[in-house]
């Protein structure tokens, strides 16, 4: 654990270093660049609450993204699961007439619904025939984001906006906030200790680590890996398709064009950095949302374009998953000269 | 009879940016490596296309910036999976993502444009006609006056074949695939093969990306490229990277565009017509997969 924490930490100070380098290459100030990134996102309850806010639904993604990785399925689908999610969650909030108690944990099984049966989609196209996962998530989410578009602009739009979008959801279906920060942290944190007692503690959990690291020894050692797979999927995506719900409920209360539009490829990009590993990905999910959360403002005082973020979110992955092994080998060669030194020599031969 | 031909110049129109990318992705899928980065070389690509051809006023200019720009992004590819020894699934997610990240970005600063960039002065490639071909009395219209960049992907595609099946090159090319072990010690460091096929890559996918931009459209939109890499790599997967048959492949996807066109007039909402790509894609990988299924029964259950 803290081998991969410093690993992670030399490997973002050195891709802020290179951001540095190329703001400095057109003539921006990085220092002033990354204090505006910090004021906007952490320095005070405002700003800390609009990056917690907006790390719910890249913590999300991340943990669907990284529990799949590390199960074996690989489950690319999250942008599609993740709208479908919000669709349903939102189709729901349209027309569910109940009371707030009781319509919110409603909306939220809806929406991990939405997700689950995308995903689903893709397992069972994977059991039934064969078909790579990997390629028909990737189609889905195409797919999803067209079949989305034409929901919002077809039977569910609302007449009179003038862009594609849904009418507001009911006022009960809206998540409260509570001083200022969201309640879907309480969902979001729910959720992230759920999926990790399940993952590390849990008989089902410890079998999809088996199978990610060798679906072999895991099949021979008695687990039943085709059904795992498609457990896994399921609930991958249904995570995702939470975090679109709560995208939506926490946030527009409707569904709009291009809702989440980055969130969920962010969210694949966190597992990656994170190798997989659950409070690794939270930990990054909070540390992009704080990034992506500073950028507006980062535009507004040092006039940094806010798109210079996914350039150094980019090149923040990059940096810390090749510098991974580097870094790994070179902690290694260090402790082993620092314990070789500290061992006392040996007596000379007579 | 002008239906048709509209219909296999959409076809073809649309085959030409999957073909080259996939025809890139094939070189690197013989040499072994899991490069899934065609769709990020795609949209740079795009975008160097159109830098090309907004400053040089000419489309040559872009096409050449194209092909550099996406070989760039090959070399961060060389650097980080080949040098580094990073995942190839990583470096490639990551270039994607970063592919996005860089081209919003340069677009919103060099350009001050968000979502598009459209200009007069940007030089579409221009189309070909040949003169004896032309006159050809059916396939006339078809085989003459189409666009340049899809008889170089005509010339690509024989080319890559000529390439990987009849050269040294080629030859150690899928040596590095089969056994890049048995190839470092023959001499020939699997490295530097790979890198080099990651460079073909990056060329083809740059032209692919000026065909997206500079071809029938004249404009760059953020994330242009739309899946069509993702869509290359399921071509490769599926005819096991094989020049001929993407090509085959290729077509097919573009006549499912070119479907998804003509099912637009007859009233079929265009989000829907726009799925008919990627439901193609999902058949084909259905029947790839049936294929597979009764090729592994039937040698297992041995003759008679």
């Amino acid at each position: 654990m803290p081998r991969s924490l410093w690993t992670g930490l030399a490997g973002i100070l050195v891709a802020l270093l290179i951001g540095a380098g190329v703001m400095l290459a057109q003539g921006y100030n990085p220092a002033a660049t990354y204090a505006a990134l910090f004021e906007f996102s952490l320095a005070d309850a405002d700003s800390l609450a609009t990056t917690l806010k907006n790390a719910i639904p890249l913590i999300l993604t991340g943990l669907s993204a990284s529990v799949a990785f590390a199960s074996g399925p690989v489950n690319l689908g999250q942008p599609g699961q993740l709208v479908m999610g919000a669709l349903f969650a939102t189709v729901g909030g349209l027309y569910l007439p109940l009371p707030a108690p009781l319509l919110i944990p409603a909306l939220l099984l809806l929406a991990m619904l939405g997700g689950a049966l995308w995903a689903g989609v893709a397992a069972l196209l994977r059991r039934a025939f064969n078909m790579s996962e990997f390629i028909v998530t990737l189609m889905l989410n195409s797919i999803a984001d067209l079949f989305t578009f034409w929901a919002i602009t077809g039977p569910f739009a609302d007449p009179g906006a003038f862009s594609p979008m849904t009418p507001a959801i009911q006022p009960s279906g809206w998540l409260p906030e509570w001083g200022g920060f969201s309640s879907g942290l309480l969902v979001l944190a729910l959720a992230a200790a759920a999926i990790g007692f399940v993952f590390q503690r849990w008989t089902a959990g410890y079998e999809w680590r088996l199978t990610g690291q060798n679906a072999l020894f895991a099949r021979l050692g008695g687990c039943n890996i085709d059904r795992n797979f498609v457990t896994v999927m399921l609930v991958t995506g249904a995570l995702a398709g939470l975090a679109g719900g709560l995208v939506v409920m926490a946030g527009p209360h409707r569904f709009l064009k291009g809702l989440g539009a980055n969130y969920a490829w962010d969210g694949v990009m966190i597992a990656v950095v994170a190798n997989n590993g659950l409070p690794g990905t939270v930990l990054y999910g909070l540390f992009f949302s704080a990034l992506q959360t500073g950028a507006l403002g980062m535009e507004l005082i040092t006039a940094v374009p806010s798109e210079f973020i996914q350039v150094l979110q980019a090149i923040i992955v990059l940096v810390v998953v090749a510098s991974r092994g580097r870094i790994s080998a070179w902690l290694d060669a260090w402790t082993a000269r620092r314990q070789a030194r500290a061992r006392p020599l040996a007596p000379a031969p007579d | 009879m002008r239906i048709l031909i509209g219909l296999i110049a959409g076809t073809l129109s649309g085959a030409t940016p999957i073909l080259l990318a996939a025809l890139g992705g094939a070189f690197t899928y013989y040499a072994g490596m899991f490069n899934i980065a065609m769709e990020g070389m795609l949209l740079v690509g795009a975008f160097c296309a159109v830098l090309g051809a907004y400053f040089f006023q000419s489309w040559m200019a872009g096409v050449l910036c194209a092909v550099l720009g996406a070989s760039a992004m090959a070399a961060l590819f060389i650097l980080f999976a080949v040098v580094l020894k990073t995942d190839e699934f990583v470096t490639g997610i990551a270039l994607n993502l970063f592919a996005v990240g860089a081209t919003t970005y340069l677009l919103r600063q060099i350009f001050d444009v968000k979502g598009s960039l459209a200009d007069p002065r940007l030089q579409a490639i221009p189309a070909v006609t040949i003169p004896l071909l032309h006159d050809v009395p059916v396939l006339g219209p078809i085989l003459s006056g189409q666009n340049l960049m899809i008889y170089v992907a005509a010339l690509a595609t024989a080319a890559s074949a000529y390439l990987i099946f009849r050269t040294r090159f080629g030859l150690r090319l899928r040596a590095a695939g089969y056994n890049a072990a048995s190839l470092d010690s023959s001499g020939v460091p699997a490295a530097r093969v790979r890198a080099w096929a990651l460079l073909i890559c990056g060329g083809l996918c740059g032209l692919g990306g000026a065909f997206l931009s500079l071809g029938y459209v004249r404009l760059f939109a953020e994330n242009m490229s739309a899946g069509r890499g993702w869509i290359s790599l399921a071509a490769i997967i599926l005819v096991n990277g094989h020049p001929g048959g993407l090509a085959l492949i290729a077509l097919l996807f573009g006549f499912s565009d070119g479907l998804g066109l003509l099912l637009q007039s007859a009233d079929v909402p265009a989000q829907f017509t726009g799925m008919v790509p990627y439901l193609a894609t999902l058949l084909a990988l259905y029947v790839y997969a049936a294929r597979r299924a009764r090729a592994r029964a039937a040698r297992l259950d041995g003759p008679g």
